[in-house]
């Protein structure tokens, strides 16, 4: 079932050489800024990326040829195209991928981006948690500096194009255009108040257009191939493919590009090649912490922008983690926004307490002292952030908890009513106990046990005092006599 | 390498590229090795290392590329063998001892071997 | 820091230099002097203050914000383990305790030898592997608690 995908953005990724410059222009490599330069008008190059459908593929899918023609638009000494490569998002890894594989068709995308909107200046803002991506950037600029497809006066056209890297140093919310500008220009990581947005006041002040690495690797496949060749792929409102990568409880982790409009179904389970240990899929979080969760009554569903966001969730930059029948929801919840507390900048009311509260009832809930009543505040409190969040993130971030909420509210009840956790996984709400057939009292749980919490001599029954467990599971782990059982 | 000076010249360098690559593909075995973080870190550096030096000491015609993430994170390290006239075949979870198989069975005798990923 | 008070001056100008002492590369040049000094003290930060005329506030501000800078000094052998979501589902939290447990300290501190350091990351895209743990530049994939002490060994 592989051939479900469809490699555009992923095209030269394992094919070929990404520190030689030559294998790049053997597959077409540079054909689409030769032609772009040469052939094509700005104004062309604009209409040719706007009726190709292609949407911004960072998260927030606004239309690439668009944000292009309001930056040709502004009249300014000096603009910017920005490629974000801030891939903040926990279990995504594509852009990764695409700058380590394939670093040069990025660098042709931003060159075409610039000779389209009017910019001789290009930045990458890449983490500096890739090493080996900025390594191969690095020398993927250099090359094509040396043989003149960047700089001066590339290809005797009379444009010149330059690019340079500016590192980030972990923060999360650099993913937000204005917070990633702030931080290129030495700053905190704050967002700003949108309008006026970076396409029109961005970098030093100047019109910014910014693009993430996987709607840039479509670029110059959409120039060669021709625009209706690309929304010939897709749906109504969502044309050509998605990257994803699929991470958790699936078979065959890795990086998949698929059409958009595939469904859960076939992702998971066809090219994914299902659950691990032949366990039951539970849930498929995309949209990393501004994401929702999608269930089994999901699996059908054609994904693209729209539906994603009419299951409560989001296309995000792309990671899809798989959850099985093992992963309590309250403790995913509780997990994206210890993330999100973490990562918030602190600049405004909603997102800094809002979501730290969020995070408290969370925390109260997976140790077994939640009510039905916080229940009741998770969602509020949820509505007030998302509606008055200054950007995206705040937006965003409590779509973990109201995704979790709405699909698996038994579980939510199961833990404040009856205080259980069906998956296992909310310790404090465990309890450990010894059945008698079983143990044929070898002493074995109770040298182990770290808290003296189990009582008894040899060959007698052991016990296991509920007051002193400490639920560390150590005990269970050397039974050889499955004797002990969790709760 | 030189200069490009025009868009004439980039599409005649493109030509020639393009040739050496087919006469080059027609004559040897195309060894890709996946080699991105998680490629490294389960050790395609040295399965490549090991695939020039068996290759060598076969004295097999080939040639051997380092590329970017195949996606295929569940089998890393993967290669890509493709034998002229025949469809490329990408192995999985490649170590020192499937490199000896690939070259002994696949490559030399034609025959069919595990670790195939479809 | 071993080098002299008047070496470390020097080399913090020598760096701040490279990038025009321009503050709008103030990330660039904590990256840089980070990468020579180990981490970002107090003190280092009030010479790049002085050298590109801002306030060390300011830097103080940088520094806190992004968590790849750190005012304490690491480990030898940094231990990152990675807690993304795939690393989490897969059980990073339990592969943490172990480290916990094995070096007798907890996530963010440094061993009293100053031989190993603990800190968790955000994801180091390496999914397929999960969970992932790093131990300076070398990444170890599919780790369980049981291999904790087997890693540790690798570094007597």
């Amino acid at each position: 079932m592989k051939n479900k995908q469809i490699k555009i953005a992923l095209k030269n990724c394992g094919k070929i050489d990404p520190e030689r410059i030559k294998d790049y222009i053997a597959v077409d490599g540079y054909k689409a800024l030769g032609s772009c330069l040469s052939e094509k008008m700005p104004g062309d190059v604009i209409d040719i990326i706007k009726s190709s459908g292609l949407r911004g593929r960072g998260g927030g899918g606004f239309p690439t040829g668009k944000k292009w023609e309001i930056a040709s638009k502004f009249d300014a000494d000096q603009k910017y195209v920005i490629c974000n490569a801030d891939e903040g998002d926990p279990g995504a890894f594509m852009d990764r991928s695409i700058l380590e594989g394939d670093p040069h068709s990025v660098i042709e995308a931003m060159t075409i981006c610039g000779y389209a909107t009017g910019a001789t200046e290009g930045y990458v803002y890449i983490r500096a948690e890739y090493p080996l991506a900025i390594k191969r950037l690095l020398i993927a600029i250099g090359q094509a500096k040396e043989v003149g497809l960047l700089g001066k006066n590339i290809l005797n056209s009379g444009f010149d194009f330059e690019i340079g890297l500016k590192y980030g140093a972990g923060a999360f919310v650099c993913g937000e255009e204005t917070a990633l500008i702030a931080s290129m220009e030495g700053k905190r990581g704050n967002p700003v108040n949108k309008p006026p947005y970076p396409v029109e006041c961005g970098y030093k002040g100047k019109p910014s257009n910014v693009n993430n690495v996987e709607t840039f690797a479509n670029i110059p496949k959409i120039i060669n191939k021709g625009a209706s060749w690309f929304s010939s792929i897709g749906t109504e409102g969502s044309k050509g493919t998605k990257v994803f990568a699929l991470a958790g409880k699936v078979k065959n982790v890795g990086l998949v590009e698929v059409p958009m409009g595939t469904t859960l179904r076939e992702l998971i389970f066809d090219i994914g090649g299902g659950i691990v240990n032949g366990k039951k899929f539970k849930a498929a979080q995309t949209g990393g912490p501004s994401g929702g969760c999608l269930t089994e009554k999901h699996l059908d569903t054609r994904i693209d922008y729209e539906s994603l966001k009419a299951c409560g969730s989001m296309m995000g930059s792309g990671g899809m983690i798989v959850m099985d029948e093992d992963d309590c929801m309250v403790a995913i919840a509780e997990f994206y926004l210890g993330f999100t507390v973490e990562e918030s900048c602190g600049k405004c009311v909603p997102c800094r307490e809002g979501n730290y509260v969020l995070h408290e009832i969370l925390k109260k809930i997976t140790h077994g002292e939640g009510t039905l009543e916080d229940l009741d505040k998770l969602k509020n409190i949820s509505e007030v952030v998302k509606a008055t969040s200054l950007c995206g993130l705040g937006q965003t971030s409590p779509n973990p908890v109201l995704s979790t909420l709405s699909n698996f509210y038994d579980e939510y009840y199961d833990h404040v009513v009856n205080k259980k956790c069906a998956a296992k996984k909310c310790r404090s709400l465990l309890t450990y106990s010894i059945i008698e057939e079983n143990c044929i009292g070898c002493l074995q749980c109770k040298r182990v046990c770290p808290a003296d919490a189990i009582s008894g001599e040899l060959k007698e029954k052991h016990v296991i005092d509920p007051e002193a467990c400490i639920k560390c599971g150590a005990c269970v782990s050397k039974c050889k006599f499955n004797a002990i059982v969790v709760e | 390498m030189k200069k490009i000076e025009s868009i004439d010249k980039l599409n005649a360098l493109r030509t020639y590229l393009e040739n050496e690559k087919a006469v080059s593909e027609s004559k040897n075995v195309i060894v890709k090795v996946a080699m991105s973080t998680c490629s490294i870190a389960t050790g395609s550096e040295q399965v490549m290392e090991y695939f020039q030096e068996q290759m060598k000491l076969e004295a097999i015609g080939s040639k051997i590329i380092k590329t970017g993430c195949m996606g295929l994170c569940h089998s890393e390290p993967t290669v890509e063998i493709t034998v002229p006239g025949k469809e490329p075949v990408i192995f999985g979870k490649v170590d020192q001892k499937r490199v000896e198989i690939i070259i002994k069975d696949y490559i030399k005798l034609g025959k069919e071997v595990d670790g195939v990923i479809n | 820091m071993s080098c002299g008070e008047h070496n470390f001056r020097e080399k913090l100008t020598e760096i701040c230099r490279e990038f025009n002492n321009d503050p709008n590369e103030l990330i660039s040049i904590l990256h840089k002097a980070q990468g020579e000094f180990g981490f970002l003290p107090q003190k280092v930060q009030e010479t790049i203050a002085n050298i590109i005329k801002i306030p060390s506030s300011r830097i103080y501000g940088v520094v806190t914000f992004y968590s790849y800078f750190t005012m304490e000094p690491k480990g030898k052998y940094p231990i990152s383990i990675c807690t993304g979501t795939a690393c989490y589902v897969k059980g990073a939290e339990k592969v943490l305790e172990a480290f916990e447990e094995k070096l007798n300290i907890k996530n963010g501190q440094t061993t009293s030898d100053g031989k190993f350091s603990m800190s968790s990351l955000r994801c180091v895209g390496a999914c397929g592997l999960a969970p992932v743990v790093m131990v300076g530049d070398k990444i170890y994939g599919s780790v369980n608690a049981d291999q904790v002490e087997k890693i540790l060994s690798e570094y007597d």
